[in-house]
């Protein structure tokens, strides 16, 4: 298989230079989506990365990729074992920890959301990421989207935790459902035109579940990524992790990426080489490339989160750790 | 040195092997010693003197089935339902594991030369070709599969294809000497009985183990061993006998097959493995557990109802 770094048998380059879809006009809200179109710009002109400029601002991080070692995983998995301290955790009742327990136990109370996507009460936001997320997913699967509104309600038809989103989104008024399928549509319109093809040799794999478990077994770090692409298991780091976010940019955003890499990189000998986060409102692409700086940063946060859920500091403070709670971030800075 | 040493060694000088290739190595080495006939007779008899009066009191015509899924459950503390707490109804979950190795069967006999990802959405169409040309339903999913929109559909093909390809990448098949055998049906041996108990074993993968070649002879198969694959991460409670529980079924439906010598489980989630040698004492711990297990049904009272 050639390596994700190298290979050239990816969509044509070119495709980031078409002119804008102009917007504004009426909401469309049925068809299939065209492919080979133009590129819609971002806010202000702006062009977004589309197809073969996207593939290779991800590939190509300009640093080395790091190596497999399994004198890191073991030094990762002290760094966090050894300072997480006598834990509520058992290995018979873990405590689980994810990217939102995480991101809950270190926010302050001002930046406290609720616990976990089933407690969220609908929006339409909320719609429009579940929708986003499965054409996201039907798109690198099968290449392709029909009707963005009528194909994603059906992915989530068949998902049993979507029910009640579902069921929500069915019973919105008419107004609602239209903006809502509007906006779905542009993003999905988004998509098409600038997600490259993935060389199916690179195993692209959507939803991929990892789980690494710590502390003898008293603490289980859990993920589900939106896309990890890349063979895993060889000596230098090949897989390449991508979430898709449909909202704005936050700062936990790239804290959670900092997990990803963190549980890939105690579950494989090598860590990704990549995580990213791309966001289908706008094109952006933020990258973040892996290294023992980031992975080690991402285990002191997994630390202080546990230490946080320990303490139950999810009821208040912002578990004691300055500086921790990502909402308080007034800027962080990203690559584009 | 340790294995992990050598494999930083390895690492270092920039010849580390595939953890595939690591894993492979595991399931296909020489067996180190297998359960003996005997003790597949002792378990047998042990069994079928014992079992029937375990469910006794349950009614007449009643059925229990046991499988790894209870047994691991039972090792957690858990109950050990085994009977459906909902309507079946399909879903991509259900799909993933029939079609995912169809899928990986499909790429080793290379019907696709692009891996999984890209080929399972060709076998599952080939599957409902073949359903609708013949009838015949290998999967049973195939009449709902056919009847789902291309939204539902791509994520049924997104589910199965990430699955099969965790499965891709965690074994090195080059290696295998003999083509393994992907899927098929469940290793199921029925204690008959006015009240039936049902063991059955659920493994992905059989793969033959083989001896070392003689003249211009291919090697000699010399034994066989299951894979189970898992998801999450090995259970601290999960003894050697829950895996060895998939050996026992195996040996108890053939008896005329050598019992398995050996059963790898792989946790693709986490990227565990754990490798079990089937030794007499095992195969007897096993049934062990199964004994443990209809045990916790019969007192539970959860059972297929008579009729």
């Amino acid at each position: 298989m050639a390596p994700l770094d190298t290979d050239t048998r990816v969509a044509p380059l070119g495709g980031d230079q078409i002119p804008a879809v102009p917007t504004g006009g009426p909401v469309p809200t049925g068809g299939p989506v065209p492919t080979g179109g133009p590129v819609p710009t971002g806010a202000a002109g702006w062009t977004p990365l589309a197809r073969g400029a996207l593939l290779d601002r991800l590939r190509v991080t300009g640093r080395p990729r790091p190596l497999a070692d399994p004198d890191r995983v073991d030094r990762l998995r002290r760094s966090i074992e050894d300072r997480i301290g006598p834990l509520a955790g058992t290995p018979d009742h873990p405590l689980v920890v994810t990217k939102g327990s995480l991101t809950r136990a270190l926010s302050c109370d001002a930046h406290r959301e609720p616990a976990g996507f089933s407690e969220q009460p609908f929006s339409l936001p909320l719609a429009v990421g579940a929708l986003v997320d499965v054409l996201f997913r039907q798109l690198v699967t099968v290449g392709s989207l029909g009707d963005p509104m009528a194909d994603g309600l059906d992915a989530l038809r068949v998902d049993d935790r979507r029910a009640a989103l579902l069921h929500w989104i069915e019973g919105l008024p008419y107004g609602d459902r239209r903006a809502l399928a509007g906006e779905v549509r542009r993003q999905a319109t988004g998509l098409v035109e600038r997600w490259p093809a993935l060389d199916p040799a690179w195993l692209p794999r959507t939803e991929e579940s990892m789980r690494v478990a710590l502390a003898g077994g008293s603490v289980e770090l859990a993920a589900r990524v939106d896309l990890a692409v890349g063979r895993p298991g060889l000596d230098v780091a090949s897989v390449g992790i991508v979430e898709v976010k449909s909202g704005s940019r936050r700062p936990e955003h790239r804290l959670d990426l900092g997990f990803y890499a963190l549980v890939e990189a105690l579950r494989r000998p090598a860590p990704p080489f990549v995580v990213a986060t791309y966001y289908t409102r706008s094109g952006e692409l933020d990258v973040e490339p892996v290294d023992d700086e980031l992975l080690a940063a991402a285990a002191r946060r997994t630390v202080a989160g546990v230490r946080a859920m320990e303490r139950g500091a999810g009821r208040g403070g912002d578990g004691g750790v300055p500086g921790a709670c990502a909402g308080c971030a007034t800027q962080v800075p990203f690559d584009r | 040195m340790s294995p992990d040493e050598i494999m930083a060694a390895l690492v270092r000088n920039g010849c580390a092997p595939t953890r595939g290739t690591r894993i492979t190595d595991a399931l296909l080495a020489p067996p180190t010693g297998s359960a003996s006939e005997a003790a597949r007779d002792a378990v047998r008899g042990r069994l079928l003197a014992t079992v029937p009066r375990l469910v006794e009191r349950l009614p007449v015509g009643s059925q229990v089935t046991i499988g790894l899924p209870q047994l691991r459950r039972l090792a957690r503390g858990e109950g050990v339902p085994t009977v459906p707490e909902e309507p079946f109804t399909w879903k991509p979950a259900f799909v993933r594991r029939s079609l995912g190795l169809a899928t990986v069967e499909a790429c080793l006999d290379h019907q696709h030369r692009w891996g999984p990802t890209r080929a399972v959405g060709p076998v599952a169409d080939r599957a409902v070709a073949e359903w609708q040309r013949t009838g015949w339903q290998t999967y049973h999913w195939e009449p709902w599969f056919a009847g789902l929109g291309p939204g539902a559909r791509s994520a049924v093909l997104a589910e199965a294809g990430t699955w099969a390809a965790a499965l891709w990448t965690a074994l090195d098949w080059r290696r295998f000497p003999v083509p393994p055998r992907l899927g098929g049906p469940d290793d199921q041996w029925v204690c008959a009985a006015p009240r039936t108990v049902r063991l059955r074993g659920r493994c992905e993968l059989r793969a033959a183990l083989v001896g070392e070649p003689t003249g211009l002879h291919a090697p000699p198969v010399i034994g066989t061993a299951l894979v189970s694959v898992a998801s999450g991460v090995p259970d601290h409670r999960e003894g050697e006998a829950e895996l060895a529980f998939l050996a026992l079924v195996a040996a108890l439906r053939s008896p005329s097959r050598p019992v398995p010598d050996r059963v790898v489980g792989l946790w693709l989630q986490s990227d565990r493995f754990r490798v079990v040698e089937i030794t007499d004492e095992l195969l007897d711990e096993a049934a062990s557990r199964v004994v443990a297990a209809i045990e916790a049904v019969v007192a539970a009272g959860e059972v297929t109802p008579a009729g």
